[in-house]
């Protein structure tokens, strides 16, 4: 009994060091897969880092946990090699939306050696209504081309006017709008202003052209209860249903989470600083969470970064490879699989092949 | 409308598939070589407190006569190029299976880069060396004698030359393994070390007298503070894991605690790039115990994924106070010194292990976990069979 | 015989003896389940009250600052306290390195990834965040000693 139990785990161990050596340069390296479909586009990577929520204690002092997450992040796309062409930072830099912690969050931004792109998340936003991310970081929305795909930056993290002024105080604002699971949040919306601007920017953009959307919060519905949603989400799906091919990728959700909805693939991406569980582990009320996604592990505690990590993607042919790193546990490659018509995890979509649950609470 | 998947490849596609191509061989070529990690094991009694059954590859069992052969092989100074290093060199029997230098000393006086682990409960690792670069004992004894720091041989030929000509050897090769002089290779010398590695065990030590004898006074007060301390405050537990119903002390993993990291970490990108180029990966162990970049990799070296820079293998606490220096360069020569780069959160580095931060210890708490540490010597150590 | 019959006759009445306590005790029991204070459905609403009471304040402490040094809260990790499963205490708690209880690990989240300082366990702090996260958890199957 004893015996087969253990040489059943050094099998386990055994194949997850095979796949550790054929991952050798993925980590590294760019991946080749050669070309596929009508793709029109030149090959390239970029990364994401996403939700590293700084925290400001007092003076100069921030929680370090946060800060280490985001350093890793930074530090590991820095040995990427080749060079990603340019970072996606999906938002929530801060956690208060504290000037002190902005300025902190670009300070360690400041060590990436390729550009940034930035999307800004509710943490950063509900303060001053975005304001000092206008000054400092960047736009609320935009669009930009590079090598022949079309990304659009979204702010999806926009909310009710009733709510927003039934608030004292710019703090009581943002501390009710930080609380994931608060019985008093609202929820997101790209809303009308911006959905405008999106029909207009995509007018001219030919309908076989790559479509890369970025946003904070899921351009889907998944879970109202922690705002694992997006209020005119299917507004905004509409308006991107003339195009071939669409990737959404959002932050927020702190997962390992993918999704497709008729043409359009949509992937979470990991935080820095601490994972989210899923709506399915609180018993008290349904959820929406697609059926596809093959779960992330539980978290050990004791190791602050289990849970966390970034990602980076290699756009190939108008079709994207979402590759997680996942720090203190197994990488993922998730993509879109065309006999399948949604994104797959390369390796544990089958649920023979599913990872095994972590068993240390 | 869609065309096959390698319709179209560029030069530089090709190239990085080549890349690739060629570390899954290098990949697939090492997991080859560890073909023992197969085997299944069989687990013996150890017979002794603290210790869990040792376990045993099914096709190397453990015999009398095999493990009397192997002590004989690991004290032999004739296998090495100029007939001064044997196992017993650097894992001396007489100093709890250490060298106690910081780094060893191989032939002509030779360093490497890492500093000798004790073989003391060795037979209990998942994976051998400081990177885990071999998953068992019999793996793990051919690499040191063609290592050109340590035993230098050429080939292991020169090895089973010297076997072969002695007829002591040959005899006992026979009555061991039932094969002639002609049929004598390296595997049967692996096999005959470590089945004398996995009788070199201990436990019985005061920690194990009262957390698993019940004797309640096998410790001092400060040494049970010592263990509440290692069990919580000072984070030691989770690596250093003690079960339920023995301890070794270990979790099978490897971590980055930056010690010695920060010697390769301003040119890490080029070491890196240089290592993404090259086709010597995932890298030997020459190359590992000669070349101090490298070596510094640590885990990263065997497996290529970034999480596993900097990090090495969580050793073993047993008998912690016999076996300093420590750390795998021999960096801290005391145990205070560790406790001391534990109590400050490691060296700060972006790839330090999530478990490892500041402990915020008091100097009593750091004396009593030293207490602890000491109570972890066993009282007799293997000796060397005769 | 005779003292078989003797005996009998008194096992018979014993059985007698107990039937009828048995229906003098039911009938009292449910006579007092009625009209007894203690039932009284208004004190039952004092009671859940005071429960929700302590529940709300285990809530606040879950999602505030208070418990931590280091301003970390336990809903980042465990919104509305999922994945906190305390129908699963005692078990073996891997970073504690024993059998341990619910409130031995509130405990090791309050000083390790919250950095503050342990609550004593009759704290009321503590309970008020055992009453919140078994609230949150409730109808969950007892399941002591799952991983």
């Amino acid at each position: 009994m004893e015996e087969g139990k253990l040489s059943r785990k050094d099998f386990l161990r055994r194949t997850g060091g095979l796949l550790a050596a054929s991952i050798v340069p993925m980590s590294l390296v760019e991946i080749a897969c050669g070309g596929r479909g009508k793709g029109t586009h030149e090959k390239f990577t970029f990364a994401f880092i996403s939700d590293p929520h700084l925290t400001h204690i007092k003076g100069t002092n921030f929680v370090r946990n946060f800060d280490n997450g985001l350093n890793k992040a930074i530090e590991t796309v820095n040995l990427m090699f080749p060079r990603p062409d340019f970072v996606v930072f999906g938002g929530d830099l801060a956690q208060l939306g504290k000037r002190e912690e902005l300025d902190h969050g670009m300070e360690l931004l400041s060590k990436l050696k390729v550009p940034v792109k930035f999307v800004i998340g509710e943490h950063d936003y509900y303060l001053d209504m975005g304001n000092y991310w206008q000054d400092k970081i960047s736009k609320l929305n935009y669009s930009f081309d590079h090598k022949g795909v079309h990304f659009v930056v979204l702010n999806s993290i926009l909310t009710y006017d009733n709510w927003i002024k039934r608030w004292k105080t710019p703090e009581e604002r943002m501390n009710e709008m930080a609380r994931l699971d608060n019985p008093n949040g609202s929820p997101f919306m790209v809303g009308d202003d911006q959905i405008a601007w999106l029909k207009k920017d995509l007018e001219d953009i030919k309908s076989g052209t790559p479509l890369v959307v970025l946003s904070h919060s899921p351009l889907y519905k998944i879970y109202k209860p922690w705002n694992f949603w997006t209020d005119d989400a299917e507004q905004i799906q509409s308006v991107l249903s003339k195009f071939d091919n669409v990737t959404v990728f959002h932050g927020h959700v702190h997962q390992v989470l993918y999704n497709q909805i008729k043409n359009i693939s949509f992937y979470a991406l990991m935080s820095t600083a601490w994972p989210w569980p899923y709506p399915e582990s609180y018993t008290q009320s349904p959820h929406y969470i697609p059926k596809m996604t093959v779960f992330m592990n539980r978290q050990d505690p004791f190791h602050e970064r289990d849970g966390t990590g970034w990602a980076f993607v290699n756009m190939d042919n108008a079709r994207e490879e979402m590759h997680y790193k996942l720090w203190e546990n197994k990488d993922r490659i998730v993509k879109y699989d065309e006999s399948a018509g949604h994104p797959v995890d390369s390796t544990y979509q089958k649920p023979e092949t599913r990872i095994l649950p972590q068993t240390h609470y | 409308m869609k065309v096959s998947t390698f319709s179209r490849i560029d030069s530089k596609s090709l190239g990085y598939i080549f890349l690739i191509f060629v570390f899954y061989c290098i990949g697939c070529d090492s997991q080859k070589k560890k073909g023992t990690d197969l085997t299944e094991l069989t687990y013996i009694p150890s017979g002794i407190l603290g210790l869990p059954d040792i376990p045993v590859p099914k096709n190397n069992p453990q015999s009398n006569d095999k493990v009397s052969l192997g002590a004989k092989l690991y004290s032999d100074k004739r296998f090495s190029s100029d007939g001064t290093v044997s196992c017993a060199t650097c894992h001396k029997p007489e100093q709890a299976f250490v060298d106690k230098l910081k780094v060893s000393k191989g032939i002509k006086n030779l360093t490497g880069t890492r500093n000798a682990p004790t073989v003391l409960n060795a037979v209990y690792y998942k994976s051998q060396f400081w990177d885990g670069r071999r998953n068992d004992l019999e793996g793990q004894s051919k690499d040191p004698l063609l290592n050109p720091v340590e035993h230098g041989l050429s080939s292991h030929d020169d090895l089973i030359k010297v076997v072969k000509s002695d007829p002591e050897y040959t005899s006992r090769f026979k009555s061991v393994f039932g094969i002639d002089s002609d049929s004598i290779q390296i595997d049967h010398v692996a096999m005959a070390i470590a089945s004398f590695e996995r009788t070199i065990v201990s436990g019985n030590s005061p920690f194990d007298r009262y957390r698993f004898g019940k004797d309640e006074k096998a410790l001092s007060e400060s040494a049970i503070r010592g263990l509440n301390l290692y069990m919580g405050k000072a984070r030691c537990q989770d690596c250093h894991t003690i079960g339920e119903t023995y301890a070794i002390f270990i979790d099978d993993k490897f971590h980055n605690l930056g010690v010695g990291f920060k010697r390769i970490q301003p040119k890490l990108e080029e070491i890196l790039q240089k290592k993404a180029e090259s086709k010597n990966s995932p890298t030997s162990d020459e190359e590992i115990l000669t070349n101090l970049e490298s070596s510094e990799l640590g885990r990263f070296a065997v497996t290529g994924v970034s999480e596993d820079l900097g990090a090495f293998k969580t050793p073993t606490l047993r008998n912690i106070a016999l076996t300093s220096p420590y750390m795998h360069d021999g960096s801290l020569t005391t145990l205070e010194k560790v406790i001391d780069l534990y109590d400050r959160g490691g060296e700060t580095n972006p790839f330090l292990s999530s478990g490892i931060r500041p402990l915020g210890l008091s100097g009593q708490e750091k004396a009593d976990l030293l207490s602890f540490l000491k109570s972890l010597t066993s009282p007799v150590l293997p000796s060397m069979p005769k | 015989m005779d003292d078989r019959l003797t005996f009998k006759d008194r096992y018979r009445s014993r059985i007698l003896l107990g039937v009828f306590a048995s229906v003098f005790f039911f009938i009292f029991g449910t006579v007092s389940l009625l009209f007894a204070d203690d039932w009284d459905k208004s004190n039952e609403d004092k009671w859940n009250a005071a429960f929700m009471e302590t529940v709300a304040r285990g809530e606040k402490l879950f999602h505030g600052p208070e418990l931590g040094g280091n301003t970390v809260q336990c809903a980042m990790c465990h919104p509305n306290a999922t994945n906190t499963h305390p129908e699963t205490y005692p078990k073996f708690q891997k970073q504690i390195g024993k059998v341990s209880t619910l409130r031995e690990m509130i405990n090791w989240c309050i000083q390790n990834p919250l950095q503050g300082k342990p609550l004593a366990y009759d704290d009321p702090k503590m309970i008020a965040l055992e009453a919140y996260i078994m609230y949150e958890r409730r109808n969950s199957v007892l399941a002591p000693g799952k991983h």
